[in-house]
């Protein structure tokens, strides 16, 4: 069966072997990278996109600048998977790392190979109302290299927290495998974002699961700009009654970037609510794929989810590949989907270039108004600018 | 030179139909001037290619601003140099809030004109002043442009910009449409204080009820993509009364 398996997946193979992680070594080498062949991954074949896969690391120091500044948050580092504290935590906030990874593997070979080769896990409790934002600045520095690295938020009950979690790093040809895992205690209210602002040169993988206690609510939302390619799977199970999520994403593809959110929303339990609103821009010859995954339990009666994505294409080499999924077993549910893809509305840009402004402002300015729903949704305010800043250098580009 | 707009033989074909056989029309500083015309006839077409819409081709004839070609012009390049066309149908852009859309316009038409940019408290002092007269309520500019405005608001929306862009030469493509009789008063009102020697005016209108409110010193007769009389203010009663029918055969 080695055989069968390339230069990427022989080197990963290795790798799971030299850690110990034997039983996942011995799966690995029969499967190997998911490819087209498997549901999830149908338009993002990891075996055809990975590419070279460089050694683990062996640690690095935090050169780069934060490429995100939000005022006021509390900031940790983990630099090449290594948790680095400084700062005493806001009250409320409990600090602490783990051996090992973090995310159930969900029979995903992404979030295994995580979870077997991460070495340190930061631990995160928030209890009360946590005012102060969390800004958990992921780097992956130095050579390139293979980084996997984790985190674990838990939401106790009643308590309210905002996280935002940045990617970011040096501009070498890594391999970054992420996961975040996010606990929602009973009425626990979050607000969990994160941003790809990793180097155009790095690959970057991510899993991030959400429980969902009763009478949660959580605002989640994911932007991917950096990576030359950049896939994030997120899988949600509502787990409590009476909870809401609203799930919204976006990508900014430019040049040859390969960009997919591919996103699994398990409704188990009756009475909850989520809404999925996902938007892609892309330029050049670039890619984003949306894959959107609902599925409605027996037992989950009055669900209400509605699912959405939005495309803006700005160039007639760029790709938009948009895939929804339906599962209900539950007779009594509200579930939809919608897609629309398009270009700037010419009418719309005539307007405004008839009352003066040049053809690229007005371009941005119908291109910011495109994503100015998934940043109205914020309500902090220095959090909201930090974001929009984000999207307004990628338009500057 | 006196004359603000001449347009030369201009022939306008849309995906191979000749729409614009041949308009002449020549409008002197400081002059209104209306079109009238029934539905069909071109009068849109010929406000588009004034503005410099694509998917217009010009095959023949030139339009002048102020002595100037602006056929190459790309629209924006026409607003700075002075024209601005009111829409029939304003267009809706949800997302751009109405404040940040005055603002970029009247800052890109002064950078290009190399002026300084304006002022936020200049800026709103300028807009509060133009809304005031126009009667538009202050909660109207916090929405996003033409969103959710009924067709009377964004026709007043349209009188605002032009206030606050000051151009020379104005085109209104069917100002009326959509207009109960206090909003038709209140946009005239506007037009009529924006009236003075040295900015002229094109009304394009199918009806003669506007010109009530907005006198015009000469009415140009359109039909089948060119003009095919001119005269005084008293033309606009006789179509109102006899119609275009008579006009449409004669070639």
């Amino acid at each position: 069966m080695i055989g069968k398996l390339n230069q990427s997946e022989q080197v990963l193979l290795e790798t799971l072997q030299k850690t110990g992680a034997d039983e996942l070594a011995a799966d690995f080498a029969k499967t190997g990278l998911p490819t087209r062949r498997n549901e999830a991954y149908h338009y993002s074949d990891l075996k055809m996109l990975l590419g070279d896969v460089p050694d683990l690391t062996t640690g690095a120091i935090s050169t780069s600048v934060p490429l995100l500044n939000i005022e006021g948050a509390y900031r940790i580092l983990i630099v090449n998977g290594e948790v680095q504290i400084s700062d005493e935590p806001p009250t409320g906030v409990i600090v602490s790392t783990s051996r090992g990874g973090v995310v159930e593997p969900e029979n995903d070979i992404v979030a295994q190979l995580n979870s077997a080769l991460t070495k340190e896990t930061l631990n995160i409790d928030l209890q009360g109302t946590v005012e102060t934002i969390i800004h958990i600045d992921r780097r992956y520095e130095g050579e390139a290299s293979h980084i996997n690295d984790g985190v674990e938020l838990y939401i106790l009950d009643g308590s309210n927290a905002t996280i935002i979690e940045s990617f970011s790093g040096s501009n070498e040809a890594h391999l970054s495998n992420s996961a975040s895992k996010v606990i929602l205690g009973r009425d626990a209210k979050v607000t969990h974002i994160m941003v790809d602002l990793s180097g155009g040169r790095v690959r970057h993988l991510q899993s991030v699961q959400y429980e969902i206690n009763e009478s949660a609510l959580l605002h989640s939302l994911i932007i991917h700009k950096g990576s030359a390619l950049a896939r994030t799977q997120l899988f949600a199970k509502f787990i409590g009654e009476n909870a809401h999520a609203d799930f919204a994403g976006l990508i900014l593809g430019a040049k040859e970037q390969h960009s997919d959110i591919s996103i699994n929303i398990e409704h188990n339990v009756a009475n909850t609510t989520s809404s999925e609103n996902y938007k892609s821009v892309v330029l050049d010859k670039a890619k984003a794929i949306f894959q959107g995954k609902i599925l409605v339990a027996r037992d989950a009666q009055k669900t209400d989810a509605a699912m959405k994505h939005q495309g803006l294409m700005l160039s007639d080499d760029a790709q938009i590949l948009v895939k929804p999924e339906l599962e209900i077993y539950a007779d009594d549910v509200i579930c939809g989907h919608g897609a629309t893809c398009g270009q700037i509305d010419m009418d719309s840009l005539f307007y405004l270039m008839s009352r003066g402004i040049e053809k690229e402002q007005a371009k941005s300015m119908l291109i910011r108004a495109f994503l100015a729903e998934l940043f109205d949704e914020i309500k902090i305010e220095a959090l909201k600018e930090a974001l929009i800043s984000v999207a307004d250098e990628w338009l500057e580009v | 030179m006196s004359n603000m707009l001449e347009i030369k033989d201009l022939h306008v074909k849309v995906e191979d139909k000749e729409i614009l056989k041949g308009v002449n029309l020549t409008i002197p500083k400081g002059e209104t001037h209306a079109i009238m015309g029934r539905n069909g006839s071109g009068k849109s077409t010929l406000s588009y290619v004034m503005a410099g819409k694509e998917g217009y081709e010009v095959t023949k004839g030139e339009i002048l601003l102020d002595g100037e070609n602006i056929l190459e012009l790309e629209p924006n390049e026409r607003a700075v140099k002075g024209l601005f066309l009111a829409f029939q149908y304003p267009i809706e852009i949800p997302g751009v809030a109405t404040m940040t859309f005055l603002k970029a316009a009247m800052n890109a038409q002064r950078k290009a004109r190399g002026e300084e940019e304006l002022l936020t408290p200049d800026f709103m002092r300028e807009v509060k002043s133009a809304a005031k007269m126009l009667e538009i309520d202050s909660a109207m500019l916090k929405r996003a442009l033409n969103v959710g405005f009924s067709g009377g608001e964004k026709k007043r929306a349209e009188i605002l910009q032009m206030a606050l862009l000051k151009p020379k030469m104005c085109v209104f493509d069917e100002t009326d449409s959509g207009l109960d009789i206090d909003a038709l008063k209140i946009v005239s009102q506007g037009v009529n204080a924006l009236r003075d020697a040295n900015r002229s005016m094109l009304i394009i209108t199918h009806y003669q009820r506007l010109l009530n409110y907005i006198v015009p010193d000469v009415v140009h007769v359109f039909s089948n993509g060119r003009i095919v009389k001119s005269g005084d203010k008293s033309l606009a009663l006789e179509l109102e009364e006899h119609g275009y029918a008579q006009y449409d055969e004669s070639i």
